[in-house]
């Protein structure tokens, strides 16, 4: 088992997708299994209700209309334990619930989004991979280089782990033992910022690329929020991209100002 | 230097096509207008071709992964084939697709006939000849009617007659359909678990048939089996001949390596089983329905082979000519 899987593009890149593990794997399967579970029970209840009803009926009419539905309950019992998977996967494209609450998705080994024919395979197989609670499933899976079950291995498909790490989260302790040296007087007075509000707008500009676009737009105007109100101004005013601009320039040109600032005390110290 | 000139030149394409990818996460293509969509396609390969530069230049992991995932769900958007729509292409395949399907994999067909009818044939004789050996055959000990002069096939069938119909039908079905499926699943033994159900249900079927043979109530049986029965072993065998395709795919795989080959067989098979749910339907109905009405048991005979005979010309005959060309997507 590896922790990758790479696709080759048409564009002779290697992708990296990150591949389910056994145990989110396995989580998804038990999530699944319960919520079917839930649902043969809501069945059998009705199944038992549509018996007793038909049994007690006196009306031969009342009688045949209940065991309908009892046939209709058997029926719907088999759709859900076969077609289950096969229906939420196509419709979700490759996530029943369990997986989607794992943040797993089937897809094609060789990159894209799976078929019908895939998803038919690979759950048809379940019946052999199912066997002794996935004991079949899960060696295979443990043996093969991509995580495969059976029935990933005929159908062509592997799963893959969707999580996004959130990096919003973290802070960076380098930078903040270190950003009192980095930032001078000069620096402050041209961007017109107290210190705190320099650090965080510079450490958010030294880190914007490894952000997602989400978080970004989510953290900007909360941090721009008191710079701005400061100048009597709403950060909903500007679009992202205008505030982006506005740090961009703040910065740049506090950076500038401290650059001058310094070489001008080197070419003073050099007079002398 | 090269890698922060590189985060300071490209951070904007990035920014754009995640903007686009997550745009199109929930309703795919159809959330991007034109404009939308000629910049996607001239975005993406720029940025899967950054996703090696960051490789190359050893960007921070954190650079590398977003970009990457950027890639690929742009990739994932871009290369994919046209969705078929199901009514047409379902119609095809019973129209077209299916009894020719079936007429190429026939070899497979006539292997499952054959070790079905040896099984078969082996636990009737044996039944036959030693009458006890058939409860090795059948499973638990089965109530006999005495053979007398007013046993009629329905008195093998009382038992079923007490069970509702529309219930019984669709139970019927539902566990021929799972038969089926596991007989393709099973497959994947190299075809070993494939024979094994299809010997173990044809026993079965043998030591059933003796049983009521020892005790004179063959003509009763058969009448009571035949109904639905050609049908349903009609679409057994055909489940059966997916199965050994699979098996086959892996344990002969010729020039292919066992993998691909094993991947090719299973894109044909799995279709093969897919076509006999019909049938079973068919079959359940017949066995819920028709098996324990009251007709004649000659006119019940005449029913089971008639959708036996009709899925037989459906096989053979059906899908000939040429497929119709395909609407261009």
């Amino acid at each position: 088992m590896q922790d990758f899987d790479f696709i080759e593009t048409p564009e002779n890149v290697a992708l990296e997708r990150p591949l389910a593990g056994i145990g989110s794997r396995f989580s998804a399967g038990v999530l699944d299994n319960l919520l079917i579970a839930g649902l043969v029970a809501v069945a059998a209840l009705l199944f038992f209700a549509f018996a007793s009803a038909s049994m007690a009926g006196e009306f031969s009419g009342f009688s045949r209309a209940g065991w309908w539905g009892a046939a209709v309950v058997i029926f719907a019992l088999f759709a859900l334990y076969w077609g289950y998977f096969v229906f939420f996967e196509m419709v979700t494209n490759g996530q029943s619930p369990g997986k989607k609450a794992l943040r797993v998705r089937v897809v094609r080994e060789a990159g894209g989004p799976i078929t019908f024919t895939d998803i038919a395979i690979r759950n048809l197989l379940r019946a052999v991979d199912g066997f002794a609670f996935y004991g079949v499933g899960g060696i295979c899976m443990f043996f093969t280089k991509k995580a495969q079950r059976l029935g990933d291995l005929a159908a062509g498909t592997v799963v893959v782990s969707e999580q996004v790490r959130d990096y919003t989260a973290r802070t960076d302790k380098r930078t903040a033992r270190t950003w009192e040296q980095e930032i001078g007087a000069e620096a402050l007075r041209a961007s017109g910022l107290n210190p705190q509000e320099f650090h965080v707008l510079y450490n958010y500009w030294k880190r914007h690329n490894e952000l997602t676009l989400d978080a970004r737009r989510k953290i900007l105007p909360q941090l721009l929020h008191p710079i701005l109100q400061r100048a009597g101004q709403q950060p909903d005013d500007r679009s992202f991209e205008a505030l982006e601009a506005f740090v961009e320039a703040l910065l740049s040109k506090a950076v500038e100002a401290e650059e001058e600032a310094s070489r001008r005390a080197r070419d003073s110290g050099a007079a002398t | 230097m090269k890698a922060a000139r590189f985060l300071e030149t490209r951070g904007a394409a990035w920014d754009r096509l995640e903007a686009l990818v997550s745009k199109a996460a929930r309703k795919g293509l159809a959330a991007l207008n034109e404009d939308e969509l000629h910049e996607l396609t001239r975005l993406y390969p720029a940025v899967a071709v950054d996703v090696a530069r960051a490789r190359m230049y050893g960007m921070d992991p954190q650079t590398q992964q977003r970009i990457n995932r950027i890639a690929i769900l742009a990739h994932g958007l871009l290369y994919r084939r046209p969705r078929a729509r199901p009514v047409p292409a379902v119609w095809r395949f019973l129209s077209w697709g299916y009894p020719r399907l079936f007429r190429r994999l026939w070899p497979y067909f006539v292997l499952a006939v054959v070790l079905s009818f040896v099984a078969g044939m082996g636990a009737y004789v044996c039944a036959r000849i030693r009458p006890a050996t058939a409860y090795v055959f059948v499973p638990g000990p089965i109530e006999m009617p005495h053979k007398g002069p007013g046993v009629t096939p329905e008195d093998i069938s009382e038992r079923f007659r007490q069970i509702p119909r529309p219930p019984m039908a669709a139970g019927v079905m539902a566990n021929n359909i799972k038969v089926a499926f596991q007989a393709f699943a099973f497959g994947i033994t190299a075809g070993v678990g494939t024979c094994y159900v299809l010997v173990f249900n044809s026993m079965m079927l043998g030591g059933f048939a003796a049983h009521f043979a020892n005790h004179g109530l063959s003509y009763e049986f058969w009448s009571f089996v035949l109904p639905h029965g050609v049908l349903e072993i009609l679409a057994i065998l055909i489940a059966a001949a997916a199965g050994l395709r699979l098996g086959a795919s892996l344990a002969l795989p010729g020039k292919l390596t066992r993998l691909s080959s094993l991947r090719a067989g299973a894109r044909e098979a799995v279709f093969l089983v897919l076509g006999t749910m019909p049938m079973f339907a068919v079959a359940g109905m017949i066995e819920g329905f028709v098996t324990p009405s009251d007709w004649a048991a000659g006119l019940k005979i005449g029913v089971g082979l008639l959708a036996a005979g009709t899925v037989a010309a459906y096989l053979l005959l059906v899908g000939h000519g040429a497929a119709r060309t395909e609407r261009a997507v």
